[in-house]
């Protein structure tokens, strides 16, 4: 059928089926700001404009369309340059992946069309339909009353952080007098509490603009999904129904004859080559139990097989026409029954390399001990013991994953996929294919959003054999649904603590017990587990400690890698605890704590032992920055902490069933794997001098690509736009591990200042030929040029010319690569407010604020970015979300709305806090920032309601029910 | 054979009450639910509308907004009958009742000046701002959802609604449409109309703020006391005595067990009615 409708001011009619999506046709027709987020219209990254109302092109027909006005974003944009709500949300740092991006302008553009000055709450409202994983939506929302406020023709001011004095003297003591003054900021300024043994910089540690921004703010063709390849199949997944069944045969007889399907493969036509799925470096760690397709399915949403077909419906279509037969099998879904000796064994094949115990469904079990713990518990005033149960839950980039395969001119295999290890797919999928890796590349281009989900091989050999197999490109992009059960999870854990503690709240003990359920596969089961370990037991000190862990199979979906990996799990149990153990020696929290947490000079002993690096670490690192003090007494002032002992502000008198409390949750994480994570950098003058920087790393939307621009800029002595980066493309920039364990600052930060200052020094020698300079580190450069010391100058411009075309020519460039000895560790204290319903159970959180230790913010705004959003992915965690499974092992709530995915006109306050300290060992004194913000929120909510109830919940999330049961308890 | 877009709950295999989000699992596991439309209509009045709609050999199904059938929830192979270029989008207030044409959309009904305070905070509360634009007053009673605070808004407000059938219209209470759909299935709603005036309340209870309530309790102040309604607790939303509300036995889901669902009932109840100055 044909569909006519005015699209960006221009009648067109296009053809359309009756069931296609308006966003179906609008991409087909090259419209690619209009996103798959969700089939059900709850992601909101499809939203455009209809009569002026925004509207979910996802679950709009593009028949119902006909007659209407239609607005994209394209329809927005100027020829060149921004738009003012553009320019505002570029000045705001309220772009992260930018994958929404076009839907969240659309959707202020509305609101102010129709309301020149809104509020701020008519503003979230604007925003409730387009869910943001990323910014905690504090920066989009007011960069829409940035953008209201210009259009209105008003002047607003730079957006600056906010420099806010230490509370703490160097060495000193909390000064809580002043901590019980609240602060009045503007909401958009980073606040930034400086150190004084921080350099003065030009570029690095300042707000710049994203170097991706105006692509992202203009909707252009960026990510996977945004290109046309002539002749393109499209992929289809058949999925186990089955949480444990074997295979007994396939009959792919009717699906092959459908016309439109060129492939159709499953485990009896493709090689059964053994792997383990984690992006990860050589060799990945054990087991190696998955195959590409097995004979056996070992989750509901396994792989079965895959459809290659001219279109999705053919595609579709051709999937129902599998014939399968399945002999079912008992399944298993808690770790603890998994591993008990009576539960089904999950990995029953000869082939499976690697396991600890298949034939108790235990995949890993890792040991260590400091000291004697046995002996340090005998020794303690007091024992404490408590176990904790933490959930499942996903990741949920809105961009899910897709990845598109072909062959290329000189018939190698092209991978564009949305990855955070592009060069780990690279060698992974090598031999699944059968290909030497010289005959692979992998582009990653711009992505939605990853959290660790796409620190994975997941879906690359499958788009890759069945590009081989039929010759033409492959598209394989995940739904929702799938990508909910078929993708990766964080791995859900039963944690008991066991401490040892004297009368004075001196930690003489502490054992941590873990059973981690990791679904039918091992991909990340051992180094998550370490990493929880390792944060469970180095935060305080404590001289005997002990870890025990069991990683089990079962027949949930998979594990794998989420943002924090390991930490928040860890973290939950270990601040509940400490909390629960604070209360019960009478003790105040905060000093309980204080008196055990690692401080600088302290050793961290068990992370010889435990954390993804630890077979490599050839000594005890030792703490060498910490703010945390500062972080704690900054955050109390921020979140009003003095009221915690208010009885009057605890229990409102208006509202009798209203409990209100106050949480604290202390955070510490990693910068990096040390002795193990590889960042690589090259950068190379042109003749304008600029300079291109070619990365390994892979920008996740984290604003990777814009601060490692910022650090070659501050080393060359140049804007940050000077700098032309492209990065993470395995054919042409330098390798790097990937986006993962909050590596890319600290690691491939200092690869590219390696590399920044051997340019520099190029640049230098070349200056002082030409100046006629005898010591050439007498020249300086900045301002885009050469100093001499008396003031003469050449141009960058200048001196590229120079040795491009006039004399003694070479290519000014470097390469260089780094690989920490160290992993500093971040701190970070989390606060939270909440209000807890003691009729009903419902908790509302009101407020939370972090105030974190990352060294030295290279971007405050995207630091702070980091930060907010963290903490709203972290506070759905602990919250809300969670992947609900029936009795044989259907996820219940596979859809946004029902997991729960916080909106922009539902949030608490938020606020970040970012305090300096020098970090020697990191590119400009920085340490990591990415992870540590999911790592408190759930345990200070915990510790909230606590205070606020007297209710000790244990169990992850606090949902109504579970608070009203354990209140039905006290 | 016809159909209106199903109610969003149904019974499973073992007669338990299953809510709609595992219907719409169930819809997306392998398969593509939006490939179960197969043809697309437009008619330009309501007759053509209703014999397309009862034809013999096509199932069909009307669409209003379209934030259901387009996310995917169709019952099975069926074609869409589009009522947009007919059907009434207005809003009047007539004889001391408001009455609000089936297309009416939600947003519009939030932003009308004669719209009662319940119902516009109960349409907001029905969905984000994409959804709330496109969707209608008469799919979403159509839809009829169990844990919808609108439908049982309606309820409250004394809510009638008009059908147009292929040989006659009726006008019905929401509450016997709710209680006996099969009008539905030859029919299409054209309008609704409910009561203005009387003091209103709610209460809910829900996992965030914006969170599709668990239970919600909504009560407006009549001549011979409080005017009811729940939701969360039967199959669809319902109007019921205060005094009846400890005979419930709700359905059950994860987010809340029968006996959950049963306290918050009464606990938020009794909240309604303190609000309302305990006139029940």
């Amino acid at each position: 059928m044909k569909v006519t409708f005015s699209l960006n001011g221009t009648e067109q009619t296009f053809d359309c089926q009756p069931h296609e999506s308006l966003r179906a046709v609008l991409r087909r027709e090259g419209y690619y700001s209009v996103r798959f987020g969700a089939e059900t219209g709850e992601a909101g990254s499809a939203a455009v404009l209809c009569d002026g109302r925004l509207i979910s092109a996802e679950v709009m027909l593009a028949a119902q369309a006909g007659g209407h006005e239609i607005e994209t974003i394209e329809g927005l944009n100027p020829p060149r340059g921004l738009h003012p709500i553009q320019e505002a949300f570029v000045a705001t740092g309220a772009i992260q992946s930018g994958y929404s991006t076009p839907a969240t302008i659309l959707a202020a553009k509305a609101l102010i069309d129709r309301n020149p000055n809104p509020t701020e709450a008519e503003v979230r409202d604007a925003l409730s339909g387009i869910l943001d994983r990323e910014t905690g939506y504090l920066r989009p929302v007011h960069a829409v009353l940035r953008a209201a406020a210009v259009l209105r023709g008003e002047t607003v001011a730079p957006v600056e952080p906010a420099l806010i004095d230490p509370l703490v003297e160097l060495g000193g003591t909390p000064d809580m007098g002043a901590a019980n003054s609240p602060l009045n900021l503007p909401p958009l300024s980073p606040r930034v509490v400086p150190s004084p043994e921080v350099p003065e910089t030009n570029v690095v540690g300042k707000p710049e603009r994203k170097v991706d921004a105006v692509k992202l703010a203009k909707g252009h063709a960026a990510f996977v999904d945004d290109i046309e390849m002539r002749g393109m199949l499209y992929a289809k997944m058949l999925y186990s129904p089955h949480a444990h069944a074997r295979i007994v045969s396939i009959d792919d007889s009717a699906a092959r004859a459908l016309p439109g399907v060129h492939a159709v493969l499953h485990h009896e036509n493709v090689a059964r080559v053994r792997y383990a799925s984690g992006g990860q470096s050589y060799p990945n760690p054990l087991p190696y139990d998955q195959v590409s397709f097995d004979n056996k399915v070992r989750h509901v949403g396994d792989r079965v097989a895959v459809v290659a077909a001219e279109s999705l419906e053919i595609a579709e279509q051709a999937v129902k026409l599998i014939e399968v037969e399945y002999e079912v099998l008992p399944a298993v879904f808690d770790e603890n029954e998994a591993i008990s000796g009576d539960a089904p064994v999950i990995h029953d094949e000869p082939d499976m390399e690697g396991a600890h115990d298949a034939a108790h469904n235990i995949v890993q079990h890792i040991g260590a001990e400091v000291g004697n713990f046995i002996a340090g518990l005998d020794s303690a005033d007091r024992v404490f013991e408590k176990t904790f149960r933490v959930h499942q839950v996903q990741q949920c980039p809105i961009e899910p994953h897709i990845a598109i395969a072909w062959l290329d001119s000189d018939e190698r295999l092209v991978i564009r996929t949305s990855t955070q290890v592009p060069f780990h797919v690279r060698r992974m999928v090598a031999p699944l294919l059968g290909l030497p890796v010289r005959d692979i590349r992998i582009v990653k281009p711009r992505i939605g959003g990853g959290f660790g989900v796409k620190q994975e091989m997941l879906i690359e050999d499958i788009v890759g054999h069945l590009a081989l197999a039929t010759g033409r490109p492959v598209r394989l992009e995940l739904n929702r649904a799938e990508e909910f059960v078929s993708s990766r999870t964080r791995h859900p854990q039963t944690i008991t603590f066991t401490t040892g503690v004297m009368n004075d709240g001196t930690l003489v003990a502490q054992k941590m017990r873990t059973v981690a359920n990791t679904g039918p596969y091992g991909t990340h089961a051992l180094t998550v587990q370490m990493v929880s370990g390792l944060r469970g037991l180095s935060t305080y000190n404590c001289p005997n400690k002990k870890f025990d862990c069991d990683v089990a199979y079962t027949n949930t979906p998979v594990a794998g890698a989420y943002r924090g990996y390991g930490a928040p799990q860890a973290l939950f149990a270990l601040e509940a605890h400490m909390e629960d153990v604070a209360t019960e020696l009478g003790m105040d929290v905060l000093e309980f704590r204080r008196k055990n947490w690692t401080k600088v000079g302290d050793p961290l002993d068990v992370a010889a032992e435990l954390g993804e690096g630890a077979a490599d670490m050839k000594f005890i690192p030792v703490v060498t920055s910490s703010g945390m003090d500062e972080c704690v007494v900054q955050g109390q002032r921020a979140v009003g902490w003095h009221r915690r002992y208010d009885p009057a502000w605890l229990q409102p008198a208006d509202r009798p069933h209203i409990r209100r409390g106050l949480g604290f949750a202390m955070c510490m994480h990693g910068s990096a794997i040390s002795g193990l994570d590889m960042g690589g950098a090259s950068i190379k003058i042109n003749d304008d001098g600029s300079f291109n920087l070619l990365i390994g790393a892979t920008d996740l939307g984290t604003g990777a690509d814009t601060i490692l621009a910022q650090m070659a800029a501050e080393v060359l002595g140049v804007p940050t736009a000077d700098v032309v980066v492209y990065a993470a493309d395995t054919d042409m920039t330098p390798f790097d591990v990937g986006a993962y364990a909050s590596s890319t600052t600290y690691v491939s930060g200092m690869a590219v200042k390696k590399a920044a200052e051997e340019v520099r020094q190029q640049i230098i020698t070349r200056a002082a030929l030409l100046l006629d300079v005898d010591v050439p580190g007498d020249i300086e450069l900045r301002e885009q040029a050469a100093f001499a010391p008396d003031g003469r100058s050449l141009t960058l411009e200048q001196i590229a010319l120079h040795t491009l075309h006039q004399d003694d020519q070479h290519q000014i460039m470097a390469t260089a690569s780094y690989v920490a000895p160290d992993s500093p560790p971040p701190y970070a204290a989390q606060f939270a407010e909440v209000e807890v319903d003691v009729e009903t159970g419902q908790v509302t959180v009101k407020n939370l604020v972090m105030a974190v230790d990352c060294g030295v913010p290279i971007n405050p705004l995207t630091s702070a970015g980091q930060v907010e959003g963290g903490m709203v992915q972290a506070l759905g965690y602990g919250h809300c979300e969670e992947m609900v499974l029936d009795e044989n092992g259907r996820m219940v709530n596979a859809r946004f709305g029902p997991y729960k995915i916080y909106r922009a006109d539902e949030m608490p306050a938020v606020e970040a806090y970012l305090v300096q300290t020098m970090e020697k060992s990191g590119p400009f004194g920085a340490k990591a920032i990415a992870e540590i913000p999911k790592d408190g929120v759930a345990p200070a909510i915990r510790n909230a309601i606590f205070n606020a109830t007297g209710a000790q919940i244990d169990n992850l999330p606090f949902t109504p029910q579970r608070v009203w049961a354990a209140l039905q308890t006290r | 054979m016809a159909a209106i877009i199903c109610r969003q709950i149904r019974k499973n295999r073992k007669g338990e009450l299953v809510p709609p989000t595992i219907l719409g699992f169930q819809l997306r596991t392998g398969e593509f639910a939006m490939q179960a439309i197969t043809g697309y209509h437009r008619p330009s009045g309501l007759d053509e509308a209703l014999a397309l709609l009862n034809r013999d050999d096509v199932q069909s199904v009307v669409i209003g907004g379209g934030t259901l059938i387009g996310a995917g929830f169709v019952p099975a192979s069926a074609e869409i009958v589009d009522i947009q270029a007919f059907a009434d989008a207005t809003i009047e207030l007539r004889h001391e009742r408001i009455r609000y044409g089936a297309m009416v959309r939600l947003q519009d009904l939030i932003d009308h000046s004669a719209t009662p305070p319940l119902l516009a905070e109960t349409a907001r509360r029905e969905g984000p701002n994409t959804l709330r634009n496109a969707a209608t007053v008469g799919g979403t009673i159509a839809a009829a959802h169990f844990e919808s605070e609108l439908v049982a808004a309606f309820l409250v407000q004394d809510a009638s609604v008009k059908i147009s059938l292929p040989d006659h219209a009726v006008e019905v209470s929401l509450e016997e449409l709710l209680g006996d759909s099969t009008l539905l299935e030859r029919g299409i709603i054209t309008s609704v109309s409910v009561a203005g005036g009387g003091e209103t309340a709610t209460a809910r209870t829900g996992r965030t703020p914006a969170d599709t309530s668990i239970v919600a309790a909504l009560g407006r102040v009549v001549a011979d006391g409080i005017r009811l309604g729940l939701t969360g607790v039967a199959a669809h939303p319902i109007v019921i005595d205060p005094a009846a509300v400890d005979s419930l036995e709700p359905p059950e889901d994860f987010r809340g067990s029968s006996a959950y669902r049963k306290e918050l009932a009464k606990t938020l109840t009794a909240r309604v009615i303190d609000l309302l100055g305990g006139a029940a």
